[in-house]
């Protein structure tokens, strides 16, 4: 089920309703009803795939009491294995087992052998599960590192697995922020649920408006790349990071603001990352709730950057390219998380990694200054450029695309495919923008605004935005349902 | 609880209200004009009306349109007499061109390139041949004053029907609760762009699984075919029916169509039976830019063009101004 489909429309308010009105007296029933939402919702999609959350569920709530339950070292690490081992595992054979397979014929036929790949298997990629096995994992290895204190109630647990605004996408939750939620009886507040109402309002203007409007431009430039030049080639791939940021952050203020319709606070997973001023900034602003996880669960345990230059400087590698893998079984994804490890070392040894954290730019100002602008620029051209290798569908064409921007670096007006006009895309760009400039204080908040009068404006233009750029001719699938 | 419920249904009204505020600000929802039966029971349009049809989101297309006195989107009045040369065009949608301004239609293009000529454009939209056949028999005087006619075919649209019916149907659109809805500039935009269709599709994925499952027969190439064979068979014996019905005048009447979609078995037809027809498939497919609107599968300017070239070409080679 969609966010953004009838059904969703349709399910939450049923579920908001029934929620406050007849499952709110006790806690147990709450999460049972929150729970029986929650399969529903993913069932709708496939209900087959319900069985490998269910059995990530169960192997997490029992490793996590047992690990706790033990002193030694050494079966504590032993039991946490069980879980990396469960949980990759499912990924490995869902997510990785044909890349895996492809990759070692690919790797033999290099060495002169002909390889038939005949174990390739026709495998469905279950929706969300690079997200809740990461979330599941967590569960265990803050207990191992005891940081948390396993749950007894499965059905808590459970309701935390699939909790249902996040289930398929995240944000990846941490237990400690939200089974603590979960296993807390929540009341209504009136405060929060119109908070959650605006963040989903705010979601939906950039996916519909922003990300499925300019999706068909961004296919087609991609899947014609050999017949364009780099004016359109270029212009293809900077649209596609307004694409995928719209696409995924308006998932994330969704399914935030979805949760906060039922009491419960997630964590942020966008914090305006277009106006980053180094990668390491860009980092700590995108996709959050995933740079946290590696920070918390691989950097850290590695050492982080409390070890030496250069073994910092593998741990980073590590983290880029692992990040890479996780968004897909593709040499795209590692040549992306690659591409970004060499962003990001420059940054880390030059000590600048974490001069921008907790600030935002133009903090106190109404505009940023010349450098910081010049900054921006150049962080959103060098994410840009990588994303060349993020979209294409093979590493041969993220470097013919390349080398067709070099080759062909000329200029000609570019058509939209279905013949509308470009001019409505470019101004729509640069009012949002604008617009997020101006909220960027504030990633939780898209309509603060001290009038009534004009809160009610910006609801009824961002409304009617979606109205002008609504096309029901195209897939209105997350980017990111794919990962 | 009562305050968000108050305060959400407060704002969605208001919503509501802005938003049909500013459709009708930026003109986004298309006008209809209002239809009716006439004292021969053909259907047109109530005479002397204007508006604005608009497509696609965002005022994709643009046009304005007039309804003459006849009842028809046409620039000019219906005046045929024996001084002049006049041309008839009927047809449906494609000839009646709410997607275009009045002044740019395939008429006004026919009458720039002969000057000499009046271009009549009988063309309202579901016009099946069955409706256009009615309307010259019924407006027999007029037409007999016209000298020469063409009328739009398409086999697979136009002729599933051997005799003139009302289609209530297209009249119920005149219904109270329509018109009601229609007065709703922000419900018809919404309605163009297709936003409303996802509850419509709801409702017809909930009926088809409330309903037990049908088995689709698959059927083998020879058998469909067959039927489609068949099928053609009908609507030729549609058109004979039609043509002895309400009478054609060979001499003075030319069909014009598009012999790719068109079944050859009826093409045979119409060149044995001395039937002549303008085909506009050539020029279509010699060409390499579109010939559609966005967002509307009628013809765009390029299209208008080169289905007005064609019909020049014939006009001149029949030599109608003499």
């Amino acid at each position: 089920m969609l966010f953004n489909s009838i059904d969703f429309f349709i399910f939450l308010p049923i579920v908001f309703a029934l929620y406050w009105f007849l499952f709110y007296k006790k806690l147990k029933i709450q999460n049972v009803f929150l729970l029986s939402a929650s399969y529903i919702f993913y069932g709708l999609w496939d209900w087959r795939f319900l069985f490998l959350i269910l059995a990530s569920t169960v192997v997490d709530f029992f490793v996590g009491q047992v690990i706790y339950s033990h002193n030694s070292n050494r079966k504590r690490k032993s039991w946490l294995w069980v879980s990396v081992l469960f949980n990759v595992g499912l990924l490995g054979f869902f997510k990785y087992y044909n890349f895996f397979v492809d990759s070692w014929v690919d790797f033999v036929s290099i060495l002169g052998y002909e390889l038939k790949s005949t174990w390739t298997l026709q495998i469905i990629l279950p929706v969300g599960i690079s997200f809740y096995t990461f979330q599941t994992m967590s569960y265990s290895l803050d207990i191992y590192y005891k940081r948390l204190t396993p749950t007894k109630d499965f059905i808590s647990f459970a309701t935390f697995v699939s909790f249902f605004p996040q289930l398929v996408a995240g944000p990846i939750e941490r237990a400690s922020n939200l089974l603590s939620q979960i296993t807390t009886k929540r009341a209504f507040n009136y405060t929060q649920c119109t908070e959650g109402l605006k963040l989903i309002l705010w979601g939906l203007f950039k996916k519909v408006v922003i990300a499925d409007s300019i999706a068909p431009i961004v296919d087609d430039i991609f899947a014609n790349y050999a017949d364009y030049p780099a004016s359109t080639l270029i212009l293809g791939v900077s649209l596609f990071s307004f694409q995928v940021y719209g696409d995924f952050s308006g998932y994330s203020d969704i399914a935030i603001g979805t949760a906060k319709l039922f009491g419960i606070e997630l964590m942020s997973n966008f914090k305006f990352p277009i106006f980053s001023r180094n990668v390491a900034e860009y980092w700590q602003r995108w996709h959050v709730s995933l740079s946290t996880w590696f920070r918390h669960y691989v950097y850290i345990p590695l050492g982080g950057s409390r070890v030496s230059k250069l073994k910092s400087v593998r741990n980073i590698i590590i983290i880029f390219l692992v990040s890479g893998f996780w968004h897909g079984a593709n040499w795209t994804f590692i040549a992306w998380g690659a591409f970004h490890a060499l962003l990001y070392i420059p940054v880390f040894l030059m000590g600048r990694n974490r001069i921008y954290m907790g600030n935002v730019v133009a903090e106190n100002r109404w505009f940023p200054s010349l450098i910081e602008i010049g900054q921006i620029i150049l962080t959103f051209s060098l994410v840009t450029f990588s994303r060349v290798f993020f979209r294409s569908a093979s590493i041969t064409d993220a470097f013919g695309f390349l080398n067709q921007i070099w080759t062909n670096f000329s200029f000609e007006t570019y058509h939209h495919p279905l013949g509308y006009r470009m001019i409505d895309y470019f101004i729509l760009l640069i009012i949002f923008v604008l617009y997020e400039f101006r909220i960027r204080r504030d990633e939780r908040s898209p309509f603060k605004f001290k009038s009534k009068i004009v809160r009610f404006v910006a609801y009824t233009l961002v409304i009617l935005g979606m109205l002008l750029f609504f096309d029901d001719n195209i897939d209105r699938s997350f980017i990111y349902f794919q990962f | 609880m009562k305050k968000l419920i108050f305060k959400s249904a407060l704002y969605f009204f208001l919503i509501l209200i802005g938003l049909e505020i500013l459709v009708r600000i930026f003109h986004l929802g298309k006008d209809t004009p209002t239809r009716f039966l006439d004292e021969h029971k053909v259907e047109k349009w109530v005479p002397n009306q204007n508006g604005f049809s608009v497509t696609g989101n965002r005022r994709q297309n643009f046009s304005e349109y007039k309804i003459n006195n006849s009842g028809y989107n046409s620039y000019r009045e219906f005046n045929p007499t024996n001084n002049k040369v006049e041309i008839a065009l009927v047809g449906d949608s494609f000839i009646e061109g709410f997607h275009q301004n009045y002044y740019n239609s395939i008429g006004k293009k026919v009458e720039n390139a002969i000057p000499t000529i009046e271009v009549y454009e009988y063309g309202y939209a579901g016009y099946d041949f069955a409706d256009q056949l009615h309307l010259v028999q019924s407006y027999k005087n007029q037409f007999n004053l016209i000298d020469h006619v063409i009328l739009g075919i398409k086999f697979s649209n136009d002729l599933t029907r051997g005799e003139y019916k009302v289609v209530t149907g297209r009249l119920n659109l005149e219904s109270p609760l329509n018109r009601l809805l229609k007065k709703s500039k922000l419900l018809v935009y919404c309605k163009s762009i297709g936003i409303l269709d996802p509850p419509q599709k709801l409702i017809y994925r909930v009926k088809s699984m409330l309903r037990p499952a049908q088995k689709v027969k698959q059927l083998s190439d020879e058998e469909a075919e067959r039927l489609k064979e068949e099928k053609d068979k009908v609507y030729l014996a549609n058109f004979e029916s039609l043509v002895t019905t309400y009478g054609y005048d060979k001499k003075r009447f030319t069909l014009l169509l598009d012999s790719r979609i068109t079944s050859p078995m009826f093409l045979s037809y119409l060149k044995e039976n001395g039937f002549s027809y303008i085909d506009f498939s050539n020029s279509f497919e010699k060409t390499d830019r579109s010939t559609t609107l966005i967002y509307d599968r009628h013809w765009n300017n390029h299209g208008r063009e080169l289905v007005a070239k064609v019909i020049i070409d014939y006009l001149k080679q029949i030599d109608v101004t003499k």
